[in-house]
């Protein structure tokens, strides 16, 4: 069994009868151990649906799924209470911004300690020295004069730092790294992933790393699950992936990737954005960036099916030569 | 935290010789000859003219007035009154722990209601309670306040009959102040029933005074609220498992609170204008019952006086403000 | 801002389009800033509330049923129509020397906005040039006058404004332009911060290469960019004009018996607050609800002026 179960996960916005999905019908799970990859661009639904899991979206916001379970239990049903005593310390969350997650008011201390008494009990000493314990973990220098640091006096490396140590101060089964390193220098980001790395495979976690940045998850991810737009458009084994791009829009998504660029007078990039709310196209949502799309691509939406042993979101999936399949020659608009 | 006082002691020194500039210039400029004035209705002759002349420094250039006046401001002597030739300093310092005492009940009426009820309309942004609270603050807030005491005073005092229309204490009560704190004096004195007595004087006076702070209070508390729950360490909170009392009353309410508390230090110079209005309707004996009697009879000395107290009042506790919200706030503590 | 400035197809539909309506000539901008503040409820009770006062401000003379400083001496002190003992000739009852409070309310509107409107006019106009000033010329000038401008600050608005009244004498000129000079900083302030924040803008460059004098710069090209937070802070200054002037009345520093304003009445009442309640709720209720509806359309005017808020 999964560690953590996501079947037709919805989370929709707005009012009743015309709702914004942020996040439509995806399904995904993680086993112990197990790093698994979201990518996709801004506005994508990737960051929502783990906040879901999480249980953080607020009243307008709306939740469901068929079923939501970590570990065999049901998120969705279980009392609030429960589930905040999941929240925190089998499951945990980093978030982008470390400049902006840590409470300008407290000590470095006083909010990993917070974590500690609140899930773990014991007195004040065992969860300092757990503290510190922590801070050493993840590699922060002289971590006794910085128990009592303020977070202003931190630089962008050491507040994720200390925000890891936050996450993992109760020995989280899943760790959910929501673009863990966006907001840090170049020369900072790898040293943060190749921390999460290590502590995912030191304590056997589940790891969800969501990110833009496709390289990225390439070294890293077991599996990786492509969303645009809030739905699903393509997830299986990294390797593969990298291999034999299924989906149009992974494919374009690995074309830009500077590294895929050689012998190009330029980087290539995806023509237009992600659509939002108000500018959602009738068809499959990507038919507007797509360069294989055509009519049919615009009247109707593409289901999730299976092919070639992955799950993708297209009317027409490439090859292994990277063509689309089963469309009649000519008909590309 | 010691360079940042002395960063705002620099920011208040010009302000203060401005302020003194300001009441110096005050008397001078009233239209019309001060030492006729002075002498009231029944005039002077030319010997006792020049012999007043040269009591004020009317005769000296104006700057040698100046200086000399502010020399006087240093050693504590603001003149004596027109009216009981008493130094204005002694008369302020007598009134000045009833101005106090009411002024103290009226800001903690003020933030003991004002934050809940920001929070709470935080909280339940859009909702029905939200709408309530943001409608009575922004009524109170309009309140003209010598109208509110006077509808205090018909309703619970001449139509109820719970509280005394005016005064600090009952007139059975007679007791030689200590500390000039009524409440405190009262208890001081073990006479039976004259701490509640000073207590009922006192509570009209207080919510009069109160209401408009509490109703600026509760709509900064909200935006500020809002602001705050917005932040990104406050989703950390919760994802952390916390229970949302927590992450309201200490991750959400530390922070939002420092942006209140100057908000609060501002109320002080509305408190002390209030005061003027609450204290003549309630026949309270303090420093803003006062200037207005000296006002009504061009007792000039201590207007100057009273003015140049308040001022001096009101900035510091502005500046006590601004080191306080040094405390709370980390940042601004920890800059150099 | 760059609506104004450069004419785009979209915009010059958007004007045809608005000639149409009946507030004017607007242009797109002042067109979106109504929509916007019209959805607030708030705002738009506030703004019928002022237009009621204004009709009867202006109308005064014709609507009010008596002479409201006429006494009659039949009737001392009577109360509303609803209550016993009342004379139907007098809706809302009489004062203590038997004047028609009704009509003493309406010409107390017609006082209370002109003293809002003197006010705040003679207050911007000064504050704006020295504020303009102040922060076009910068230097010592700007030293100088926003020095000037915390000193004032230091002083609670309505001691400032007593202490003005003692210099100038006791009455209702005196305790307006009292009034005027305690809000002068405020415009100051706000229109120093604007033109700062302005003067680096291209266009102000712009001009200034194109050979545009001071004064061209500073009111031509600057200051109708400035105007969004004057006209909110104008109009919540009226509110407080209305609040201090009936203060000062109330204190007996302002406008002087019989003339009907409503703190003048109030404090003439006064010593009626055990007898009889309606010419004490009646003045009062007033200043409450005038000074409410200026302040919830400044409200409005803010969040529909605020850029930031709009989308």
């Amino acid at each position: 069994m999964a560690l953590l179960e996501v079947k037709n996960l919805t989370v929709e916005f707005g009012s009743e009868d015309k709702p914004f999905r942020a996040v439509d019908s995806v399904s995904y799970s993680v086993d112990r151990g197990e790093v698994l990859g979201i990518v996709g661009e801004s506005g994508s639904g990737k960051s929502v649906s783990s906040l879901a899991v999480m249980g953080l979206i607020d009243f307008p916001g709306r939740v469901s799924a068929d079923s939501l379970t970590f570990d065999g239990q049901d998120l969705l049903t279980m009392p609030a209470k429960r589930r905040r005593e999941i929240t925190g310390k089998d499951i945990a969350m980093i978030f982008q911004d470390p400049m902006s997650a840590l409470n300008p008011c407290f000590t470095v201390e006083a909010q990993i300690m917070e974590a500690l008494k609140v899930h773990e009990g014991g007195n004040k000493k065992q969860r300092r020295e757990r503290t510190l314990e922590l801070l050493n973990q993840v590699g922060i220098p002289d971590p006794k004069s910085r128990m009592t640091a303020y977070p202003h006096q931190l630089s962008g490396g050491m507040s994720q730092r200390i925000v890891i140590a936050m996450a993992i101060a109760c020995k989280p089964r899943l760790l959910i790294a929501d673009e863990p390193t966006t907001a840090l220098d170049v020369t900072i980001q790898a040293q943060i992933i190749d921390l999460l790395l290590k502590l995912q495979e030191d304590s056997d976690m589940g790891l969800i790393l969501i990110t833009h940045d496709l390289a990225l998850v390439s070294e890293a991810a077991n599996r990786i699950q492509v969303m645009y737009a809030g739905q699903l458009f393509e997830s299986g084994p990294a390797d593969s992936i990298f291999a034999a791009p299924r989906h149009p829009y992974t494919q374009a998504l690995l074309e830009a990737l500077p590294e895929r660029s050689e012998g190009h007078d330029r980087l290539r990039t995806i023509p237009g954005v992600v659509p939002g709310q108000y500018d959602r196209p009738a068809g499959c949502l990507l038919a507007p960036r797509c360069r294989y799309a055509n009519e049919s691509c615009v009247k109707a939406r593409p289901e999730v099916s299976d092919f070639n042993g992955r799950d993708v979101r297209c009317f027409y999936p490439l090859n292994d030569q990277g063509q689309p399949t089963g469309m009649a020659t000519g008909e590309t608009v | 935290m010691l360079g940042f006082l002395f960063r705002r002691l620099g920011d208040i020194i010009p302000t203060f010789f401005g302020v003194t500039l300001l009441v110096f210039f005050l008397i001078r400029l009233i239209p019309g000859d001060p030492i006729l004035m002075l002498a009231g209705e029944r005039g002077v002759d030319a010997e006792r003219y020049a012999e007043l002349q040269a009591q004020y420094g009317f005769d000296q250039p104006i700057i040698v007035q100046y200086f000399d006046y502010l020399v006087g401001v240093f050693q504590g002597d603001l003149g004596k009154s027109f009216v009981t030739k008493r130094p204005v300093l002694d008369e302020f310092l007598t009134l000045f722990p009833a101005t106090v005492e009411l002024a103290i009940m009226g800001i903690l009426f003020a933030v003991i209601l004002g934050v809940p009820f920001g929070v709470l309309a935080a909280i339940h942004r859009g909702k029905w309670i939200d709408h309530l609270t943001m409608s009575l603050s922004l009524t109170g807030y309009s309140m003209p306040i010598f109208w509110w005491a006077l509808l205090l005073i018909m309703f619970f005092s001449t139509t109820l009959g719970w509280t005394p229309v005016s005064g600090r204490i009952s007139v059975m009560f007679f007791f030689e102040p200590v500390t000039g704190f009524m409440l405190i004096d009262s208890l001081l004195s073990g006479e039976k029933g004259a701490f509640s007595s000073a207590v009922s004087h006192l509570i009209l006076p207080t919510v009069a005074l109160g209401t408009i702070p509490m109703a600026v209070i509760a709509r900064m508390t909200r935006s500020s609220m809002l602001e705050v729950l917005g932040e990104e360490y406050i989703r950390v909170a919760r994802a952390k498992g916390l229970a949302p009392i927590r992450v309201i009353m200490v991750h959400a309410l530390r922070n939002a609170l420092i942006p209140v508390i100057t908000v609060i230090g501002l109320q002080v110079g509305v408190l002390l204008a209030g005061a003027i209005l609450t204290e003549t309707i309630f026949s309270w004996p303090g420093i803003g019952k006062w200037i207005i009697e000296a006002m009504n009879r061009r007792d000039y000395p201590t207007i100057q006086g009273g003015i140049l107290m308040i001022a001096f009042l009101v900035m510091a506790v502005n500046l006590i403000v601004d080191l306080l919200y040094g405390v709370v706030n980390p940042r601004i503590r920890h800059k150099r | 801002m760059s609506e104004n400035t450069t004419p785009s197809a979209a915009h010059a539909s958007n004007v045809a389009e608005a000639a149409v309506e009946p507030i004017g000539a607007p242009p797109s901008p002042l067109r979106e800033t109504w929509d916007y503040f019209k959805k607030n409820r708030g705002a738009l009770a506030g703004l019928i509330v002022i237009a009621i006062i204004l009709f009867l401000a202006l109308t005064a003379q014709w609507v009010a049923p008596f002479d409201p400083v006429a006494q009659d001496r039949t009737a001392f002190l009577k109360p509303p129509i609803w209550m016993e003992g009342a004379d139907p000739r007098y809706i809302l009852g009489t004062d203590a020397v038997g004047r028609d409070i009704l009509s003493r309310l309406i010409h107390g509107a017609q006082l209370s906005v002109s003293i809002g409107v003197v006010v705040v006019i003679l207050s911007m106009i000064a504050g704006i040039a020295l504020g303009m000033v102040a922060g076009y010329f910068r230097g010592w000038v700007e030293v100088g006058v926003m020095r000037l401008m915390d000193i004032m600050l230091a002083l609670p608005s309505l001691i400032m404004a007593l202490a003005i009244v003692a210099i100038l004498g006791p009455g209702l000129e005196n305790a307006m332009l009292a009034i005027a000079i305690v809000q002068l900083p405020h415009y100051v302030r706000l229109t120093r911060a604007s033109v700062v924040s302005e003067l680096n803008k291209e266009y102000v460059i712009a001009s200034q290469i194109a050979g545009a004098g001071h004064v061209r710069q500073m009111f031509v090209n600057i200051l109708p960019n400035c105007m969004a937070p004057l006209i909110v802070q104008g109009t919540l200054g009226i509110s407080s004009a209305i609040l201090d002037a009936a203060a000062l009345g109330f204190l007996g520093l302002g406008a002087q018996p019989p003339l009907p304003e409503w703190g003048t009445m109030l404090s003439e009442a006064r010593e009626f607050v055990g007898s009889a309640w309606w010419v004490i709720t009646f003045p009062g209720l007033c200043i409450l609800v005038t000074v409410l509806a200026f302040n919830l359309m400044g409200d409005g005017l803010r969040d529909a002026l605020d850029p930031k808020m709009k989308r």
